[in-house]
């Protein structure tokens, strides 16, 4: 159904992992290091990678900051449980979401899906705020008449968030709808998708116009 | 505290068994006194030229100048002589110094033998020895004519 | 006051002895020294006196008639003074005063060695010296002989023993002097060495409190400092031990996660095959598949436990509706419609919502586990804590077992059967109860029914 590029190091949880995602019906290409990892992106264009931030060489972070880097092929990445300053450090890497290991194939198979799953049940039509342009039929976004690549996380925080401008979404709402999360959700990674998605298109991120912050519940849409 | 007060009541029980002056056995102190005789001994001359003691039974032992005046009365009537010369002044003076006794007779030097000298350093001695007195003592005898014999330190041939 | 053979406490009994100690050794030294004064003055007053008695009857004993009469006797103790017996043969001669200055032992001496002899007696009360002594007749040669006539005397010594009273009285004031010096110098002694026990023994029950970071800098270099240096290499090494073994657990479960990693995967696949399977083979798959999930959650709970041993166990706190968070809990759980919850509404609490669920998950799985139901939730508010009780309808809790429910793999029963819970469960929420400043208590209620009591402080700082 997607076609997934798993970076692990280990040859057992890679083979695992492979024949688990495969049997939830991915296609699913394998590298065992992060430079290989690299190349098979670039090379065969996975719709999502999912990387073991412990790897030799090249760090996971790293790897994911470079795949961000390169494109807006979402990556959820896999990390030890209770390990934070991984989660930080892959989330700041630009990573979508995270899965603890020793991970169950069910949860990341459904973590995969929500990412990868764009907002099909939004009406079509197109939004207009200002000089942000947000076509839902073609699911593209431009600022300015520049065409901003977003990855389908940003571009499911935004369509959530534009669908209501002026309501205040709590950041675990967002989690539900947005990552789909049950009401245990990290909200580092809501905060850390907003950052990216400001960065992209907001004229000045420091001081956001379209993606708000409202201290002590939340974000929500503008300009009002 | 009972237990403290007892410890602390023993030195106080011994502090006070040491108080005051407990009887004691017997000690010795010293020399007996002594002076009591039955009378008092002369010394003369016998007819070999030799110091002779006397004695006169006076019932006590009396000074060295009662002495004295009893030897210069001379020896009556006992086959002995005296080398005094026969004089009616009898007072001699005694002076006792720490040693030394001085005894002041009533005669210059030329007037006695040196066994006359013996005579009085002897009675003089005897008293002193009797009285309780050393045997070390000197005698010196102060004539009335200044001479250097009044100034020998002199001791009784028989009493040593 | 009961009787006590010793004082026990240290300080009391340091005091005491060297209260003894200085006081025992002023007074022997006092005593001493008194008796050395008294034997002194009482010698020179003896051989004074005798001195004195001796000159009077040397100055009057030429002068008196020999043998004597009735009248030299009297003229000899006149001179010798008052309470004096004269006696020469059958004559005597003595004062009317009824008692005389001599005794057997006295008169014994007196005649058997021409010398004076002088005894110590005491008479009404009062000490005398008796001196005795005969005359001697010394012939011109120095031949002495006895004279027969003794001469006996008594001296009161009262004026020598009012000095002496006041020599022992001067060393008992000393003595006395010695006894606050003495305290004072206990006190000081027992306080240096007591201060350093003391801190020895508070590091000693820190430690045995389980604060293995405990020490005692040791003070100087006598015996109590080396005792805190022993005492420090004990609580190191026990630290090293205690952290050898964490650090082990910690290794072990790391390395476990790699291949349950691969099993996490694999059975997965199983799982998807397992319909297909005939019965044997399908029921084998589903006993690896559980079992599998077990070995994950035992792991999880040993890593959790790990990091809070190591101390890396962080809060991530946030502001939370804690009736929502509980009702969360139960809902993904799906416990629910199995328990029974009473929470008011619109309580926030700033903390870590992950650990929450953690120990509200624990409390809950044990509650319907090992309880009876119905189980009951309840959230209560006070003006500094919430508190969150969780209680069953069950038996309740042994009373040998309550102290030990937060142990590390207790089990009340090891005869029954096994239960899905790692063992590490309610020692992991107590673990989380403290970590937000809580505390978690384990308990019963009066009608039966185990019953948990979690306290979350309402003033929790922001982390």
């Amino acid at each position: 159904m997607a076609s997934i590029l798993l970076i692990e190091d280990d040859p057992l949880v890679r083979r695992g992992l492979q024949l688990a995602l495969r049997g939830h019906g991915h296609d699913v290409r394998t590298a065992d290091t992060g430079e290989d990892g690299l190349r098979e992106v670039r090379s065969s264009a996975p719709d999502l990678v999912v990387l073991d931030l412990m790897l030799p060489g090249i760090d996971g972070v790293e790897v994911c900051r470079r795949v961000r880097a390169a494109g807006a092929v979402p990556v959820i990445i896999l990390t030890a449980r209770g390990d934070d300053f991984d989660v930080v450090g892959g989330l700041e890497a630009g990573a979508d979401d995270y899965v603890v290991k020793p991970v169950q194939p069910t949860v990341l198979d459904a973590r995969i899906r929500a990412v990868l799953r764009r907002a099909t049940d939004a009406p079509d039509g197109v939004r207009v705020h200002r000089d942000l342009r947000i076509d839902l039929a073609a699911l593209t976004v431009t600022a300015h008449g520049e065409p901003v690549s977003l990855t389908p996380t940003e571009l499911r925080l935004l369509l959530t968030l534009s669908g209501a401008p002026g309501r205040v979404f709590t950041r675990q709402q967002l989690l539900e709808e947005v990552w789909e999360h049950d009401y245990l959700g990290d909200s580092r990674l809501v905060d850390n998708c907003v950052q990216r998605l400001r960065a992209k298109i907001e004229d000045d991120p420091g001081a956001p116009e379209y993606v708000q912050t409202v201290r002590g519940f939340g974000y929500r849409f503008g300009p009002l | 505290m009972k237990r403290i007060c007892a410890v602390l009541a023993v030195p106080a029980v011994l502090l006070l068994a040491g108080c005051g002056i407990q009887p004691s056995g017997v000690t010795g102190g010293g020399q007996a006194p002594a002076g009591v005789a039955p009378g008092v001994t002369l010394y003369f001359i016998d007819a070999h030229s030799r110091l002779q003691p006397q004695f006169r039974q006076t019932g006590r032992l009396g000074s060295i100048s009662e002495a004295l005046a009893l030897l210069l009365t001379g020896p009556g009537y006992s086959g002995l002589r005296t080398g005094i010369a026969p004089t009616t002044v009898t007072r001699v003076g005694v002076a006792t110094t720490p040693g030394v006794t001085e005894i002041h007779v009533p005669f210059t030097a030329n007037e006695m033998t040196s066994l006359g000298i013996d005579q009085i350093v002897c009675t003089a001695l005897g008293v002193h020895v009797q009285s309780g007195g050393s045997r070390s003592m000197k005698v010196r005898i102060i004539f009335t004519q200044s001479t250097p014999e009044s100034n020998k330190l002199r001791t009784c041939p028989l009493i040593r | 006051m009961t009787w006590r053979p010793w004082p026990r406490g240290l300080r009391a009994r340091l005091v005491v002895a060297v209260v003894l100690v200085t006081v025992l050794g002023a007074t022997a030294a006092a005593w001493a020294s008194a008796r050395s004064a008294r034997s002194a003055l009482v010698d020179s007053a003896r051989q004074r006196l005798a001195q004195t008695v001796a000159g009077q009857i040397g100055a009057i004993a030429p002068e008196l008639t020999y043998p004597p009469d009735q009248g030299t006797l009297d003229r000899l103790r006149a001179a010798v003074g008052p309470n004096t017996l004269v006696t020469y043969r059958n004559l005597r001669s003595a004062d009317d005063t009824g008692t005389e200055p001599v005794t057997g032992a006295l008169r014994s001496a007196v005649r058997a060695r021409h010398l004076i002899a002088t005894q110590v007696v005491t008479a009404g009360g009062r000490p005398f010296l008796l001196v005795g002594t005969p005359i001697v007749i010394t012939a011109p040669d120095g031949a002495r002989t006895s004279s027969g006539i003794e001469v006996y005397t008594g001296r009161d010594l009262t004026d020598v023993e009012g000095r002496v009273d006041d020599l022992t009285r001067s060393a008992a004031y000393t003595a006395a002097l010695a006894l606050p010096l003495a305290v004072l110098l206990a006190l000081l002694a027992a306080r240096s060495v007591l201060r350093p026990v003391r801190e020895l023994r508070d590091t000693a029950r820190r430690l045995a409190a389980g604060d293995l970071g405990a020490r005692s800098p040791p003070q100087g270099a006598d015996e109590l400092a080396d005792l805190a240096v022993t005492v420090n290499e004990m609580a190191e090494s026990l630290q090293r031990m205690q952290a050898d073994a964490r650090r082990f657990a910690a290794d072990v479960s790391h390395e476990l996660r790699t291949p349950l990693s691969t099993l996490m995967a694999v059975v997965d696949v199983l799982a998807t095959a397992a319909a297909g399977m005939d019965s044997d083979a399908r029921e084998s798959s589903q006993l690896a598949i559980a079992e599998t999930h077990r070995l994950v959650a035992l792991v999880e709970d040993l890593m959790e436990v790990s990091r809070f041993d190591a101390g890396t166990a962080r809060l991530r706190l946030e502001d939370v509706d804690v009736a929502g968070a509980v009702r969360g809990c139960l809902r993904a759980r799906g416990w629910l419609d199995r328990v029974e919850l009473v929470a008011p509404d619109g309580v926030v609490l700033r903390l870590d919502p992950r650990r929450l669920d953690v120990i509200v998950a624990n409390l809950v799985g044990n509650a319907l586990s090992h309880g009876e139901p119905p189980v009951r939730v309840q959230v209560s508010v006070s003006r500094d804590q919430v508190r969150i009780e969780v209680a069953d309808s069950g038996p309740g809790l042994p009373q040998d077992v309550l102290p030990h429910v937060f142990d590390r793999f207790y089990k009340a029963d090891t005869a029954r059967p096994r239960t899905p819970g790692s063992g590490l469960g309610l020692a992991i929420a107590l673990e989380n109860a403290r970590l937000h400043g809580g505390d978690l208590t384990a308990g019963n209620i009066a009608g039966g029914g185990a019953r948990f009591t979690l306290r979350l402080p309402r003033n929790q700082e922001d982390g």
